[in-house]
């Protein structure tokens, strides 16, 4: 029967579950006024980017749409949008919830898969060229030290990081 | 105290149909009830309450020489009134009679456990009967009534109010603030939706007012302090000095033709000037000129053109006025939020943003600009205006409200300027919703949407000036499309929240009022007192409980005129007599700075003066019994309620298994209508409480759950009123929380486990909470288990005599 299918729709689940993540709390909040998109420098610049609509596609229970595009990555936590939100909706966190949530679900983009990759294995964020560490000896800066990836590898594995990160066997 | 005669007590049992006939057995209850102390006389009914059954009543009492009567029936919600007059029809006094309520707490609510359901009936009979062998007759009090009013705020809520009262014939004293009345419709250019001309309409109202013999106006004056209650108030006022005589002044205005001084008119929102000696507007009444001294440089040309007149008088001094008043009504209105704090929007930063009432005053023509819209940057006319709605309002971080009458005035403007200006002028208006939920105002909106204006569906995040021509660029996102837009206007207007009258937190505490989490006043209930304050014979009109259009004050004024009538109409008042009394003998305050009383009563109706006993100001006392919960010496006793009575409820209710039973204190207004409803609803749950009804959980002493855990009780339950703002008497349940979270970790640590001590809050919507409520505490008790409860008390018992016995109640 297709009545018993919309009996139970998703969007609650979906607005529930982001209310339960850490800064996803005041998702419902929102009235939907537009401060935010009005607010934000990067919906001035690209369509591919409006908070308001996140927010509404999520409340609506778009999780597909909201979790596998790339809209929420757009975000440049200049929090404008948080700062102005006349009902205490914390936007950009709220962003954040998203991502993490995405994350966990595998949908990665690959610049973020980089950074990981390079925390995992270098332990830095930017990998250390040898042009670069030439650059810093011509400056007199004494070489960088060896960072303690064997210490941050132990602290993934302790907060869960990186099975969330590794799932697919991706283990560099 | 000595009891007069010999305890006679009735019992009458009904069965109300097969209400409770179907699950109880009415039989054993009749039996059962013989064998408590000093019943003298059992009888049951097919229906107590009908004819035949309170015919029964009377006759007993008579034949059977009945002095204490208790009826077994439905909640005393729904008959306590009724058996209350049947029992004084009959001789008694009203209150010689008691009510075991084993309808909605037993037979409707525990079908499925007809035996455990007659056994907790017969607790609640014996708890009644308990209660009732300590009954006093009590005398309803009467207080005189003076039959004149005041009213506080000459707006067009507080004129209203003033000229039906004296219409009715009563005397009214109407205090205004400012030098005249009228309020902000006298400042107002047209009214939404007709267009009228507001002072038109208004104007006439202000002489009548004026002229009216049964009213005084008394301008330019405030509201000093006011003691007394309900039919009594004693109110002193003070009138500020204008230096000019009100008698002698003809308001002919040749005094302000030679005032050299001008200031900014707060009239005209400082838009326009006002003379040093002058009226704010044309049509003010009383029509009294008024020297601003913080202005006026006393070169005494005023006093030569008043002349013969001899109205001015600089040496004018305060004068403080003393009335005596029956009731009084409140409707001091709102103001309007100046954004200064503001950034994004720029007011008081870019010249070209203003306010809406500033806006009024620009198209008004009696106004400081004669009606031309213009620019105060260059004086020239705008030719594209954007209007701003919910500037403040609606905004978590500022007023959470809406202000309710913002759309309706925003459309106002707009359509006024289309109409004048048509072509000329571009009108955009930001807004989120609009609300236009009254006659006549969905038409004024299509109104505006024939005239062309832009509707854009979005909240402005921000306005930035153009230096070179001060125009404005306003960002948005237009919703409904999607998209942020930036629109260039020559001129802004802020639909700026009305907020509380200045000099609100002043009038609520003379007057002891509350105030709602938005800053205006509280009235007594939302619903079905909405004109009442929470304290008897104050009322309320108009914007001070909340914004309100024209009509809406309109309507509320005379509704709070005819609800202060109510009062003034009698000759006397008639009081409830389960008030608070003090035993001057006991109360500390005559030997230590006490005052406790004085400062938990919800109403001040208590005075703790130095070195004298605290005294309860009889008409002031709503009967909420929180004081004497919260009295250290035990010194106030509440009528009817007293600590003896709901000791010897409490105690019969432990007699008998005490481990197994949840002792629950319910607040007459929310809980046990609660669970009253649960009852009625049918929703069952364990039979395994016993219910004292208080009338506010405030009146819950902390002795009493002592008490209850020395006897063994297997858990406590006190329930209340949902915080914040529902208590029925403003605070009390905010009192017994705080005196309950004193307590619970104090029991905690003397062993006892947390959940045998609860405090909840269920209304009297809530039947299925109450119900969960009770399931949820019966399976912890079960959870615990009798041997666990039983050496948890064992251990407690000696500790808990022990500070029972330091307060002698033991």
């Amino acid at each position: 029967m297709t009545e018993e299918k919309l009996e139970k729709p998703t969007i609650e689940d979906f607005s529930r579950e982001i209310t339960r993540m850490l800064g996803g709390e005041t998702i419902t909040y929102c009235y939907q006024c537009g401060t935010c998109a009005s607010s934000c420098p990067v919906a001035k610049t690209t369509d591919r980017y409006n908070p308001r609509q996140i927010i509404r596609m999520a409340l609506l229970g778009q999780r597909y749409e909201v979790l596998n595009g790339d809209s929420i990555w757009l975000c440049a936590s200049c929090y404008n949008c948080q700062e102005r939100c006349p009902q205490k909706v914390e936007i950009a966190d709220v962003i954040y919830a998203l991502r993490n949530m995405a994350i966990r679900e595998g949908n990665i983009p690959a610049l973020y898969a980089e950074f990981a990759n390079g925390l995992m294995s270098e332990g830095r964020l930017a990998p250390i060229s040898k042009f670069l560490e030439k650059k810093r000896s011509d400056y007199g800066l004494p070489p960088l030290k060896p960072t303690g990836v064997e210490a941050l590898k132990k602290i993934f594995s302790a907060t869960g990081f990186d099975k969330i990160f590794f799932k697919k066997g991706e283990q560099p | 105290m000595a009891q007069q005669e010999k305890l006679r007590i009735g019992v009458f049992i009904c069965h109300c149909g097969l209400n409770i006939a179907g699950v109880l057995d009415i039989k054993e209850l009749v039996e059962y009830a013989k064998t408590l102390p000093d019943v003298v006389y059992v009888k049951d009914n097919r229906y107590t309450c009908a004819d035949p059954g309170q015919d029964e009543i009377r006759k007993a009492v008579k034949e059977h020489k009945l002095n204490r009567v208790v009826v077994a029936a439905c909640s005393p919600r729904m008959h306590e009134p009724t058996f209350r007059r049947t029992v004084s029809e009959a001789g008694l006094n009203p209150f010689l009679f008691e009510m075991a309520n084993i309808r909605e707490f037993s037979s409707w609510c525990h079908p499925s456990t007809p035996k455990e359901a007659t056994e907790k009936a017969k607790d609640i009979i014996r708890m009644a009967v308990a209660k009732a062998r300590l009954l006093m007759p009590l005398q309803t009090i009467e207080v005189p009534v003076i039959n004149k009013a005041l009213v506080i705020g000459g707006g067009i809520a507080g004129m209203n109010a003033a000229l039906d009262l004296a219409e009715m014939g009563f005397k009214v004293y109407l205090l205004e603030k400012g030098e005249s009345i009228g309020g902000h419709m006298a400042q107002l250019d047209k009214t939404f939706p007709t267009l009228d001309c507001s002072i038109c309409i208004e104007g006439p109202k202000m002489v009548d007012v004026g002229r009216h013999p049964n009213i005084e106006i008394i301008s330019y004056a405030d509201l000093i302090s006011v003691s007394g209650f309900i039919g009594n108030f004693k109110v002193k006022i003070r009138r500020n000095p204008r230096y000019v005589i009100a008698e002698n002044c003809t308001g002919c205005g040749e005094c302000k033709d030679v005032c050299p001084i001008e200031y900014p008119n707060e009239w005209d929102m400082g838009l326009g000037v006002r003379k040093a000696i002058s009226v704010p507007f044309d049509q003010a009444v009383p029509l009294v000129y008024t020297i601003n001294k913080d202005y006026c440089i006393e070169c005494y040309k005023c006093v030569d053109a008043c002349g013969e007149r001899q109205a001015i008088n600089f040496d004018q001094k305060p004068e403080e006025i003393e009335l005596e008043v029956g009731a009084i009504i409140v409707s001091t209105g709102y103001d309007i939020y100046l954004p200064y704090d503001n950034q994004l929007f720029g007011y008081g930063k870019y010249t070209n943003v203003l306010t809406s009432l500033e806006f009024e005053r620009l198209i008004l023509a009696a106004g400081p600009t004669g009606g031309k819209v213009i620019r105060a940057s260059d004086g020239q006319k705008p030719h594209s205006v954007a209007f701003i709605q919910c500037v403040g309002s609606r905004d978590a971080n500022k007023y959470p409200y809406c202000s309710n009458f913002c759309c309706m005035y925003t459309l106002k403007h707009v359509v006024q300027l289309k109409e004048k200006y048509k072509e000329d002028v571009e009108v955009y208006v930001f807004y989120m919703d609009m609300r236009t939920n009254f006659k006549g105002f969905e038409e004024f909106y299509q109104r505006a949407r024939e005239l062309g204006v832009n509707f854009i569906r979005g909240r402005v995040s921000r306005i930035f000036e153009v230096p070179e021509t001060k125009n404005l660029l306003i960002h948005a996102e237009d919703a409904n499309l999607g998209m942020p837009v930036e629109i260039e206007a020559d001129m802004v207007v802020l639909a700026t929240a009305a907020i509380p009258k200045k000099g609100t937190e002043d009038i609520a505490r003379i007057l002891n009022l509350t105030r709602g989490a938005d800053g205006f006043f509280m009235e007594s209930h939302p619903k079905l007192k909405p004109l009442d304050a929470p304290t008897d014979g104050i009322f309320l009109a108009g914007a001070c409980q909340g914004p309100k259009d024209i009509p809406y004050s309109v309507s509320q004024g005379c509704g709070a005129a005819s609800r202060a009538a109510t009062v003034l109409s009698k000759q006397k008042w008639k009081i409830e007599p389960i008030i608070a009394v003090v035993d001057s003998s006991k109360c500390r305050n005559v030997t230590t700075k006490c005052g406790i009383c004085a400062e938990r009563c919800p109403y001040g109706a208590i005075k703790a003066e130095e070195k004298q006993p605290a005294q309860v100001i009889t008409a002031m006392c709503h009967g909420c019994g929180t004081c004497v919960a919260e009295c250290p010496a035990d010194a106030i006793t509440q009528m009817h309620f007293t600590d003896a009575q709901i000791l010897a409820q409490l105690r019969t209710a432990l007699e008998k298994n005490p481990e197994e039973k949840i002792l629950a204190f319910l607040c007459n207004w929310c809980s046990y209508a609660g669970a009253d409803l649960a009852g009625t609803s049918r929703f069952e749950y364990p039979p395994t409480i016993r219910p004292i009804r208080v009338m506010c959980s405030g009146r819950v002493d902390r002795d009493f759950v002592l008490e209850a855990f020395k006897l063994g009780a297997g858990m406590v339950l006190v329930a209340a009123c949902h915080l914040p703002y529902d208590c029925h008497y403003i605070s009390g349940n905010w009192k017994m929380k705080a005196r309950m979270d004193a307590l619970a970790p104090m029991l905690q640590k003397l062993g006892l486990s947390p959940e045998r001590f609860r405090v909840e809050y269920v209304s009297a919507a809530e039947g299925v909470k109450f119900a969960e409520l009770i399931r949820e505490m019966t399976e912890q008790m079960h959870a615990l288990g009798k041997e666990r409860i039983k050496a948890e008390n064992e251990k407690l018992r000696p500790v808990l005599e022990n500070m029972l016995k330091r307060k002698g109640k033991s």
